[in-house]
Parts: C-alpha cells; sequence; structure tokens
C-alpha cells in the first residue's frame, strides 16, 4: 500500500481514508479528510491558507532544502531485491527520520532566536534613547523635589471624657 | 512456427500477453493452459512471468516493450512494479511512466530498433520511450487510428497492419520501420492486430479463431519458418554440401 501525500495539506494519507478526485484531464487530487476536500472545492490556494505544508514552506517556517528530504521519493525505476539492501535501508530509516527531526529543530530554533535578538537589541535602544527618564535612588534622596514632599497629617484623637461630670 | 491458443475462451491473446524478445509477460488467470502454452514453447530461451498491472488482467493492453526495457503506466503498484524487476532480467529496464494516456500497449507499437507512438503523448514521455527502449520514436497513425498498438504488430523482421492501410501508407511505414510490411487481419477477420496476435524475432502467438490464411501470412509477413533452428541447418547443409562437393 502506498501512502499518498494530500494534494492540499501535503499530510500523509492512509489507505481506507480520505477521498481523491480525478479532474477530467486525469490529473488526481488526493484529499486527507473532508476539510481538505472543502477547501479545494472553495477554490482555495494552499499557498494561502496559513496550516497548509504548502504556506509554511513558502513563507520559511519549516524547512525546504536538505538532504533527507531526497530520500522520501516515489521512483519509477526499481530496484532488484537484495536482502541485505533492504535490512540496511529499513535500519537507516530511523537513523534518517531522527535526523531530520533534529533538523527541523534546529530550523525553527533558529528563525525563533532572531526575533529574540531583534526584542533585544530594541531593548538597549530604548535604554540608552530614555536613560535620562530613569533617576538614580541616591538622586531622589537628596533631591526633595523629585518625590513627593512627606506630608505630617494631623490626626485628631478625641479626647477622653472621663472626669467630665454627668450633667443632672 | 505461430501457435493458435484461447485465454478462457477469448481469442484476443495479444491483450493477455506481451511477448518480446528477451521476455514474455502473462496475465494471471483461472486456467493454466494459457501460461502452458507459452511455457512448452518459449521456457527454455526466455523468462515467461506472471503478472498484472494495475490489479487487472489486460497486460498487453497496458505495457509496451522490447528487449531493452519495459514501460508500465502510472496505474502500476509498486508491487508489481517490484515483482516485474524481480522477475525480468538485469539488462532489461523496466520503467514507470507518468502519462495521462494509461493504455501504453495500444498507444506504442513497437520492435528492437524503431517505435510508433500515439500522436497525443507528452514530449516527455516520448523521451522516456527513445531512452528506455532505445528506439527511435515516431508520432504516426495507421488508416486514421492513432492507436497505433492496436492496429499493428511488428518484430524485427516484419510487420503486419490494419486491412485498411492504403499503399502509400504501407510503402511510409516500411520505409520507417525498415522491415517489410503486410496488410492484414488476425482472428477470422479481426482489424485489432495488436490485439489478436503477440509476435517476436522467431515465435507468434495468434488466437484460436485465426483462420490458415490468415496464419500463413503470418508465418511468411514474421519469416517464422526461417527462424527454425532446422532451417539454419537446411540452408548451411546446402553450402556445406555444395563447397564438400
Amino acid at each position: 500500500m502506498r501512502l499518498e501525500k494530500c494534494w492540499f495539506c501535503s499530510s500523509t494519507v492512509y489507505p481506507g481514508h480520505g477521498i481523491q478526485f480525478v479532474r477530467n484531464d486525469a490529473k488526481i487530487f488526493r484529499f486527507c479528510r473532508s476539510k481538505c476536500h472543502k477547501n479545494f472545492k472553495m477554490k482555495r490556494n494552499p499557498r494561502k491558507v496559513k496550516w497548509t505544508k504548502a504556506y509554511r514552506r513558502l513563507h520559511g517556517k519549516d524547512m525546504t532544502q536538505d538532504t533527507t528530504f531526497e530520500f522520501e521519493r516515489k521512483r519509477n525505476r526499481p530496484e532488484r531485491y537484495d536482502r541485505n539492501l533492504a535490512e540496511n535501508t529499513l535500519k537507516a530509516i530511523k537513523k534518517i527520520d531522527k535526523v531530520r527531526s533534529d533538523r527541523a529543530a534546529s530550523h525553527i530554533e533558529k528563525r525563533l532566536k532572531v526575533r529574540k535578538d531583534k526584542e533585544r537589541r530594541e531593548a538597549q535602544k530604548e535604554l540608552e534613547q530614555s536613560i535620562h527618564l530613569v533617576k538614580a535612588p541616591q538622586v531622589l534622596r537628596q533631591d526633595q523635589s523629585l518625590t513627593l514632599p512627606k506630608i505630617k497629617v494631623e490626626v485628631s484623637q478625641p479626647k477622653s471624657e472621663k472626669n467630665q461630670a454627668m450633667e443632672e | 512456427m505461430a501457435s493458435r491458443l484461447q485465454f478462457e475462451n477469448n481469442c484476443e491473446v495479444g491483450v493477455f500477453s506481451k511477448l518480446t524478445n528477451a521476455y514474455c509477460l502473462v496475465a494471471i488467470g483461472g486456467s493454466e493452459s494459457f501460461y502452458s502454452t507459452f511455457e512448452a514453447e518459449l521456457a527454455d530461451v526466455i523468462p515467461v512471468v506472471k503478472t498484472s498491472i494495475a490489479g487487472t488482467r489486460i497486460i498487453g493492453r497496458l505495457c509496451a516493450g522490447n528487449k531493452n526495457g519495459l514501460l508500465v503506466p502510472h496505474t502500476t503498484t509498486d508491487q508489481e512494479l517490484q515483482h516485474l524487476r524481480n522477475s525480468l532480467p538485469d539488462q532489461v529496464v523496466v520503467q514507470r511512466i507518468d502519462e495521462k494516456l494509461s493504455a501504453l500497449g495500444n498507444c506504442i507499437a513497437c520492435n528492437d530498433h524503431v517505435a510508433l507512438a500515439h500522436t497525443d503523448l507528452d514530449r516527455e514521455t516520448e523521451e522516456i520511450i527513445a531512452d528506455v527502449l532505445g528506439v527511435e520514436v515516431f508520432r504516426q497513425t495507421i488508416a486514421g487510428n492513432i492507436l497505433v498498438g492496436s492496429y499493428c504488430a511488428f518484430s524485427n523482421r516484419g510487420g503486419l497492419v490494419h486491412p485498411h492501410t492504403s499503399i502509400e501508407d504501407l510503402d511510409e511505414l516500411s520505409t520507417l520501420l525498415q522491415v517489410p510490411l503486410v496488410a492484414g487481419t488476425v482472428n477470422r477477420g479481426s482489424e485489432v492486430i495488436g490485439a489478436g496476435i503477440t509476435v517476436n524475432d522467431w515465435t507468434a502467438f495468434c488466437g484460436s479463431d485465426t483462420t490458415a490464411t490468415e496464419l500463413s501470412v503470418i508465418e511468411s509477413v514474421f519469416k517464422l519458418r526461417e527462424a527454425r533452428p532446422s532451417a539454419i541447418v537446411d540452408e548451411m547443409r546446402k553450402s556445406l554440401i555444395d563447397s564438400y562437393v
């Protein structure tokens, strides 16, 4: 069983899942679920829909060029079966998959790092430009005008009226 | 020698088999007699392989090939492709084509040197045909039919084409192909030559409806009598005896 890719979102279509549409020029469109099929029927371009692989690739969200992508491909010219080769290939699949996921993770990390750097630079700049707004604590203590003056508020306490005689 | 046979009471043997100089493909059927006829004739010379293409038995109409390679349509499954690769000799290239037209046997007619192709095939497909089969490709029609693979059958020694082919067309085709051609029928007057007969350089199989006249035309145009080992010995003997005497 071949695991096809969804035409719209590029996810894997497993046997028994999804639907396929054959246009009258014999082009086959496979969809992984009704969501993708409906989006296709609405004539949406997968490059402009944010949750698709095509959008993420186009906008540099995901890794696009990598040697690990060369392995997963539809091959039209088969190799003769060789038990040792098949065994080694099966072993290699796991390793390659790990390498690919590591690279993808580092790609995203690198992409996010750019923004962090930018934020840090902006903060630095703001600090340099607006440092005069901030006063050191020593200055505040010496120059009373910069802080609120201490105001003593008289609290009127009621006087005790114990010794007052009752008026009778 | 040409033999007459049937595939499950059906005389269109070219539909259910593919014969070339390097291998023979036979459809998987309920009855073994079709396969065993091929086996009896070819087993000690070339591999006879039982296969399906795209899950169907009409393999002769779906694939095209010669001694250099085999082209199968995009509908072929991975398992079938791998089975063909494992069963055929190493020097035969097996290639799946991403072409809109999936009945390659109807669209392509070839021998080991030239091929006739359907007029609507992609340019890319044409290049693959030339590359994989090692042939020169001509886009042609046969008696106005664009399905060249259905309406003709030819080997490196001769060819049979649709009965309505005009003399001029016959001349043009035979200069293109560099083999003698004859317009004729198979299966008691059937004009779909490609479906009724499957042929290589030394043997032919045709439907059991084929008449004796048709059979003699087939044997003479494909030069099947001369191809027998005994015929060669006879020829040799003549010259040998000549030299001795």
